[in-house]
């Protein structure tokens, strides 16, 4: 019963007497009593059916009581403690939730408790209860995950944001990433391009480095995983892509965010643009459950632009023409959509190209379960996303994730260990057909012939007049297949009361191979005899592993818990990117094999990234009121130079929890929780490329011929020995306080952030063989920001509960000193005292009344045609957002749950109005001449004021159209307000799912980007591009059954 | 007995409850050792374990010159960056725009490029950076040249004969690049090593310390170079000899080329003498084979390395049928009058050495030195760095400097001969050294800056250049301070001490 040999080594203090025989005695089968200074343990009552069988006849026991503890959707709860009131009688629920009681009367009342859940307080009537659980409502004591270990909102000294998988699943997205956008205040995510694969620009806090990587330390179970993809093939199309893509949304349980220095330090050289922790699932204690999860959407882009129609085209080209005095008949003018096109034909191209329906599957299956000793999940998923584009392309992957984690039975050794691979298969046009579809000509030729073939509009000399864009789609495709492959394992000790050893060990891989083939049917037909099909294979690795032994201590000092963590870390990344261009295929056919190209030309590229660090942590926390944080790291990276190669980073955060201060604790009622934090520290940018320091010679053998029949070496660049890190010092202030039994609880950051030993091309004189080093440079880049979170139970009842969180952010980036700036590469694109990215502008004055040109100011503010490059660019424009946030709400009623997500951003962004390839409306050039319905406003005839200029054929000469270019016209407002995420879902009702011999299943309707409000003049203010796939509006429907 | 009573050992004492097992003590002090034992270690190793070897595709300075194949490639590398379209070769190179700034060569009316109509109407500024183009390409050649210097230096792995070789290539060609500074630009920084902290404080050297640092650089070249040619892995050829790299022999001609140039006659016509005396090796072929690969001419060439392409400057001069054009492939320049003027009547060269073509009545001559300039035409042709037919010149010059007048005329007769001319009527030194310079001009156009360089050093570029300036660029007339090219703006910035060549 009870095993002698067990040892059990726990340190409470100030418990009361039941939480510690509970801990105790949690899964043990027994019970307990105690008096004044005897504590009696005992077997459970009536274990097993057949006891209690007998039990009830019993006279021993008269009044015994049986029960169940689940949790609010009926799963049972284990090691739940149930206490009888009055009483020092209690015991805990085994595995299937189920408890016994002896010497209960009707009457008495059952305290039932369990971390993490709302205590409870029911009165006995009858012999047998039930018992329902809800979560404990306080946001402030959920885990929250740091690195390398966990805390709490409420015990945390650092700036960290949290979010769960439940706000993860609820959003159609197939990149994590994606799902964090709106929800976290200091993150801002950019989706670049919907292309299912497609990139993401994600910065925290702003963008702190001049010249290199702007991204954060991605750490995915313990191990870190890269932020950049290596250049392999050719890879337009998805903008080089996004290693997040190949990580699986279901298998999340949580993400976080973690920005200042308190919160990054202890990661040192690689936390200055701050960190993602992305911890995957695992397993519970409880029944096996299998989970089916089954979801069918439909994605479409947003918005489009309202371009020219046909009449309207061909009115602009016609009164070019005259404007310019040019006869378009004449037979030494060449207009081929006004003499070789069918000028009656209308094609509404963005219908056309991108207009199409993007189907969106996701099944996904889990299996976990577990008893105390070891728990476990699987689970496997298969995602399928097509593309709004014609033709028949998919990205599909299928993806394995599991999780086991072990306990010994004494508690001292514990192992987990998980795992997730993907298989990726990626199949595209080779190119993005968003701006075919905003520019192509509306009477542009018909995309077939009369027989079926492509229609290639030759001329009467046998030219196309045009690039039918379905060669992207029967011909010129771009596919990438991936295997992506995390693992972890952990493996810890208990050495003593106290302390711990511990081991964690990561690795990761990546495999990427992608083709991409132009076959004969893709080239033009006059360019067929003289251009050969060619084919671009690519290759790519990345792999990484990372070691890190640790040691934690922990300890009651005074009055207070001391802990101490201690650690190494030993990190190795080798990548390597293989491109084979191959050339003169003698079929179509053929041109998957590379043997059967006449030439090729390979590229080729490999690198080795060591890290290597010792870090510790030392926390003490005085009564949950004071709380003192230091972290401290010794880092080596081999991205640096020899002489330069180890730092130490640190930081310090304090907390004062002032509700646990007496003279507090009375005088507010309605205030329950305030706390102050400060943290200050020094981190580190190394996102600057391996082997940046080195003296390296490279082949100069690329389309050279050898020379002696050897292929040469040639140095490109200085070596710099002394090249070290980026620094990034993070100040941060906090308030948190909490309203109401925590019901409303308001987060306020203010950060100030300044980067400096920025890593620059140094001008050098070119008589020492170059005229720059990478060097690193005092200029210095302040990034400050306001951070406000507000989280509300609005309303809660046991039908009806809703749920709250408004965030904002409020960010400032300036570049605050930069010496010699003058004199450096860096003088026309940086200002002291402006943000990084900020571009200088011409000031748009309209379009000349008189000759019909746009004109722009100079620097004396007059009027002009032919402004000075040099002196004229005054007016400064930044498209760095200048607040942005989200309101999420979360409503439920009964069974049924609704979600919703809006967010809004404040930005300025280049429009289209002058950014069609800088045509002058008017002008034709092939597959780029559509413009869009706000130039029916030009200007017709001299005395006319508007802002658009004359119709011409020619942009060259008029020059003007690059001064409007360039000018302050060509920004707007970029701003919007987006319902990201709306999710309404219905838990079916009891009775139907017994039937069926289901537990907890229910049926869903998700959506993403639904909503757009902007004033935004282009197709989405998101990525505001035209060359781009704008982000995707998702619905889908889907039901999730539990077995 | 359903019950057990347990009585519990754990004491209540206190309200901690504690570890209660004292038997089997865990060695808490030996693990806690081993493991600070542990991290002491990575601290100690931090450093080791993060030194990196370098990436696959690219080897480390330090690595280049451990093995005779690296070593010898980055010098390999040297001679395929200056065949490729740059300062030395083609469009943009030194033979091409001093031709402009000179007399040889007009720039095509239709040329919009402000760099080609600074270097051709002589109004180069230090505002437009026109006229700076050869300054940093010409820098960065010596670095390279100096960064092989110490790494061939420093290493002790080298086959010796290899390692001698490859010193000998880079002093040489450091002398080389030095001699194109310091007659285009004056007095100028000379740097040695490849210290880029001392070498941004360097100011410029005087031109007579310039010159000698590039004749002692090239005695020394003389001492290590082979007499031989060498093929690509610094052996002797077996078949075919290729003359694409520097021998002894190169040495011998820049050298004599210095001397001259430095009003050291009597060195200049020893220098060239072994050369002229070295008839097995070296010999004047015909005007038509001169300029062939491997021509018995040939003193030093570089191998074509673009591929489908013969020389460069064949590519650049050689006017395509729609004549000459604009743009970054095209065909910018023809031979002037004056230049087409300064050819005696019966000069085979003018029939050999040029051709023409006529678009819409207008007739282009152009240099046809080189002849072939079709893709992917089979390789007939290197480009010619330095040969025979100019140490002939520099003894004749050097000799009538001396006033050995019968020696001088059987050299410049040597050269007359070949081009089908009588011997020279010119008779003393005065006569013989304007017959010298005339021979030169008509030998040697658009070679490699001659036609400028000896404008400059015989001081008769003033008188010249006031006739020809003014026709080039619409009257406006000639100052004598742009014969030397501006420096770069930013190295004037950047370098305490460094001061602008006058009149900028």
């Amino acid at each position: 019963m009870l095993n002698q040999e067990e040892k059990v080594t726990v340190n409470f203090k100030d418990t009361p007497l039941d939480e510690v025989l509970s801990f105790l005695l949690n899964g043990k089968n027994l019970a307990w009593t105690y008096s004044d200074d005897v504590v009696v343990i005992h077997k459970r009552m009536g274990e097993g059916p057949k006891k209690t069988e007998t039990a009830e006849d019993s006279t021993v026991t008269p009044s015994l009581l049986t029960g169940k503890v689940t949790d609010a959707v009926g799963s049972p709860l284990s090691g739940v403690t149930i206490l009888v009131k009055g009483s020092n009688q209690g015991t805990t629920t085994d595995m299937d939730g189920k408890f016994t009681l002896a010497k209960v009367a009707n009457g008495e009342m059952l305290i039932v408790s369990s971390v993490g859940f709302e205590t409870r307080s029911l009165v006995v009537r009858g012999r047998s209860v039930l018992v329902q659980l809800n979560v404990e409502v306080s946001a402030l004591d959920e885990k929250v995950v740091i690195a390398y270990g966990t805390t709490t909102q409420r015990l945390s000294t650092g700036n960290i944001s949290t979010v769960k998988a439940k706000d993860i699943e609820r959003q159609p997205v197939n990149n994590p990433l994606l799902a964090l956008q709106g929800r976290v205040p200091g993150l801002f995510i950019t989706q670049n391009t919907g292309v299912a694969g497609g990139s993401a620009t994600v910065r925290i806090q702003g963008q702190n480095s001049i010249a290199n990587g702007n991204d954060p330390l991605y750490v995915i179970d313990g191990v870190p995983y890269p932020a950049q993809m290596i250049g392999v093939g050719s890879e337009n199309i998805i903008l080089g892509g996004n290693p997040l893509n190949f990580i699986n949304t279901s298998d999340i349980e949580s993400i976080d965010i973690l920005k200042d220095a308190d919160a990054t330090s202890i990661y040192g050289s690689r936390a200055a643009n701050g960190a993602i922790l992305i911890t995957t699932k695992k397993g519970k204690v409880g029944q096996t459950k299998v989970n089916i999860n089954l979801q069918q959407g439909w994605s479409k882009v947003t918005r489009g632009i309202d371009m020219l129609d046909t009449r309207q085209y061909l009115d602009m080209r016609y009164e070019a023409y005259r404007n310019d005095n040019v006869d378009w008949k004449s037979s030494d003018v060449t207009a081929n959509d006004l003499k070789l096109w069918d000028t009656t034909r209308y094609t509404n191209w963005q219908k056309t190209l991108i207009g199409g329906t993007a189907q969106y599957t996701n099944i996904n299956v889990g299996i976990s379960g577990g008893t105390t000793a070891s728990q476990y999940t699987v689970g496997g998923t298969y995602h399928r996303e097509t593309t709004v584009f014609p033709g028949n392309f998919a990205d599909q992957r299928g993806s394995l994730h599991f999780n086991l984690s072990s306990k010994s039975i004494n508690q001292k050794i514990q192992l987990q260990l998980s795992g997730n691979y993907m298989v990726d298969n990626n199949k595209l046009p080779r190119s993005d057909l968003t701006s075919r579809a905003v520019l192509y000509e509306p009477n542009a030729p018909a995309l077939y012939n009369t027989d079926g073939s492509l229609n290639w509009a030759l001329n009467p000399s046998g030219v196309a007049t045009w690039e039918n864009p379905l060669i992207y789609q029967l011909y010129s495709t771009y596919s990438n297949k991936t295997n992506n492959l995390v693992g972890s394992a952990t493996l810890s000790y208990t050495i003593l009361p106290g302390l711990d050893i511990k081991s964690s060990a990561g690795y990761t891989n990546m495999q990427t191979t992608t083709f991409t083939p132009i076959p004969l049917g893709a080239i033009a037909p006059q360019r067929r005899a003289s251009t050969p099909r060619t084919a671009t294979y690519g290759n790519r690795s990345m792999t990484s592993w990372i070691i890190e032994p640790q040691l934690a201590y922990q300890k009651n000092i005074g009055k207070g818990n001391f802990e101490l963590l201690l650690g190494a870390s030993i990190q190795q990344n080798n990548s390597s990117s293989q491109t084979i261009n191959g050339s003169g295929y003698s079929s179509d056919l053929v041109l998957g094999d590379i043997k059967s190209a006449v030439s090729i030309r390979p590229e080729y590229s490999a690198s080795i990234y060591k890290y290597n660090a010792l870090f510790s942590r030392i926390n003490y926390n005085f009564q949950n009121k004071y709380i003192i944080n230091a972290t401290a790291r010794r880092d080596g990276s081999s991205r640096f130079g020899e002489k330069n190669r180890l730092h130490n980073f640190g930081s310090l955060g304090i907390a004062w929890i002032f509700t646990e201060e007496k003279f507090l604790d009375k005088s507010l009622s309605t205030f329950s929780f305030g706390k102050l934090r400060a943290s200050y520290g020094i981190t580190g940018n190394d996102q600057l490329g391996d082997y940046r320091f080195l003296g390296l010679y490279y082949s100069t053998g690329l389309d050279i011929l050898p020379y002696q029949n050897t292929i040469g070496l040639a140095t490109t660049s200085l070596p710099n020995p002394y090249l070290q890190w980026e620094k990034t010092k993070k100040l941060s202030l906090g308030i948190d306080l909490g309203f109401w039994n925590d019901r409303l609880i308001l987060t306020t950051t203010y950060s100030d952030n300044r980067s400096s030993n920025q890593l620059l091309p140094y001008m050098l004189p070119s008589i020492t063989g170059f005229s720059s080093i990478t060097s690193n440079f005092p200029a210095t880049i302040k990034n400050v920001s306001w951070e406000f979170l507000m989280t509300t139970v609005n309303i809660k009842s046991n039908t009806l509960s809703w749920n709250s969180s408004i965030n904002l952010t409020i960010p400032r980036n300036k570049l605050i000193s930069f010496p010699n700036l003058e004199q450096s590469t860096y003088a026309n694109r940086l200002i002291i005292g402006q943000p990084l990215g900020v571009t200088k502008t011409f000031h748009f004055v309209g379009v000349d009344p008189a000759s019909g040109l746009y004109q722009v100011a100079d620097s004396h503010g007059k009027p002009t045609t032919s402004p000075d490059y040099l002196t004229d660019l005054t007016t400064l424009i930044s498209t760095l957002p200048t607040f942005y946030g989200g309101v999420q709400n979360n409503i439920t009623y009964k069974g049924i749950q609704l979600d919703f997500m809006i967010q809004f951003v404040k930005q300025k962004g280049r429009n289209i109005l002058f950014n069609n390839d800088r045509l002058a409306p008017g002008e034709f050039s092939r597959g780029s001449s559509n413009q869009p319905t706000t130039v029916l406003e030009r200007w017709q005839k001299p005395g006319d004021i508007t802002s658009i200029q004359r119709y011409s054929i020619e942009s060259d000469a008029l020059a003007t159209i690059y001064n409007a270019t360039d000018s302050d016209a060509a920004y707007s407002d970029a701003s919007y307000l987006r319902l990201k995420n709306l999710s309404l879902s219905w838990q079916l009702p009891d009775k139907w799912l017994k039937k069926a011999s289901f537990h907890n299943s229910r049926i869903y309707m998700q959506g993403q980007n639904l909503l757009t409000i902007t004033k935004y003049k282009g197709l989405d203010p998101e990525n505001r591009s035209i060359t781009s796939l704008p982000p995707l509006r998702v619905i889908s429907f889907g039901v999730q059954v539990e077995l | 007995m359903n019950s057990t009573y347990y009585n519990s050992s754990i004491s209540l004492k206190q309200n901690v409850f504690a570890g209660v097992h004292k038997k089997r003590t865990i060695p808490f002090r030996a693990i806690l050792s081993i493991t600070i034992l542990l991290f002491l270690i990575s601290i100690l190793s931090c450093k080791k374990l993060v030194d990196i070897s370098p990436p696959a595709d690219q080897i480390a300075d330090d690595n280049v010159y451990t093995t005779d194949g690296t070593a010898i490639a980055v010098l390999t590398g040297l001679y395929t960056d200056m065949s490729k379209p740059g300062i030395f070769a083609g469009i943009g190179s030194i033979s091409l725009l001093t031709g402009l700034s000179a007399d040889e060569l007009t720039l095509y009316n239709g040329v919009t490029s402000p760099s080609y109509i600074g270097y051709y109407t002589n109004t180069l500024a230090i505002s437009t950076a026109i006229g700076s183009d050869f300054w940093g390409p010409l820098y960065n050649y010596i670095y390279k040249c100096n960064a092989a210097l110490a790494g061939l230096n420093a290493s002790n792995s080298l086959t010796p004969l290899v390692k001698q070789q490859l010193m000998g290539e880079a002093t040489f060609l450091r002398a080389f690049y030095n001699f194109y500074l310091v007659n285009l630009f004056g007095d100028i920084p000379l740097p040695t090593t490849t210290d880029y902290q001392a070498n941004s404080q360097l100011a410029r050297t005087p031109v007579s310390q310039v010159y000698q640092k590039i004749i002692t650089d090239l005695k020394s070249a003389q001492g290590m170079l082979n007499n031989d040619y060498l093929d690509g892995n610094l052996q002797p050829y077996t078949g075919d000899q290729e003359r694409v790299r520097p021998t002894s022999w190169a040495a011998t001609a820049l050298l004599a080329r210095a001397y001259l140039y430095n009003g050291d006659y009597a060195n200049a016509e020893a220098q060239a003498t072994t050369l002229i005396n070295h008839s097995s090796l070296y010999y004047l072929p015909s005007l038509s084979d001169a300029f062939l690969m491997n021509s018995t001419e040939a003193i030093w060439q570089l191998q074509p390395v673009l591929v489908g392409h013969n020389t460069e400057d064949g590519w650049t001069f050689i006017l395509p049928s729609s004549g000459p054009s604009d743009g970054d492939n095209g065909n910018p320049v023809y031979l002037s009058t004056a230049q087409l003027n300064s050819f005696e009547t019966d000069d085979q060269r003018k029939i050999s050495w040029i051709d023409s073509v006529t678009v819409t009545g207008t007739t282009y001559y152009f240099p046809h030195k080189y002849k072939s300039a079709t893709l992917f035409a089979p390789l007939t042709e290197y480009l010619m760095v330095l040969r025979l037919s100019e140490q002939y010149l520099i003894r004749a010059e050097a000799r009538a400097q001396q006033g050995n007048v019968s020696g001088a005329e059987s050299d410049l007769n040597a050269i007359r001969a070949r081009a089908g001319l009588p011997n020279t009527t010119a008779n003393d030194k005065a006569s013989l050294l304007t017959a010298c310079l005339r021979e030169r001009r008509v030998e040697l156009y658009t070679e490699w800056g001659h036609r400028w360089l000896d404008l400059k050093r015989t001081r008769n570029i003033d008188a010249i250049m006031n006739i020809t300036t003014p026709l080039k660029s619409n009257g406006m007339q000639w100052k004598s301070y742009q014969q030397l090219f501006p420096l770069p703006l930013a190295d004037i910035q950047q370098v305490p001490g460094l001061t602008q060549n006058p009149g900028y």
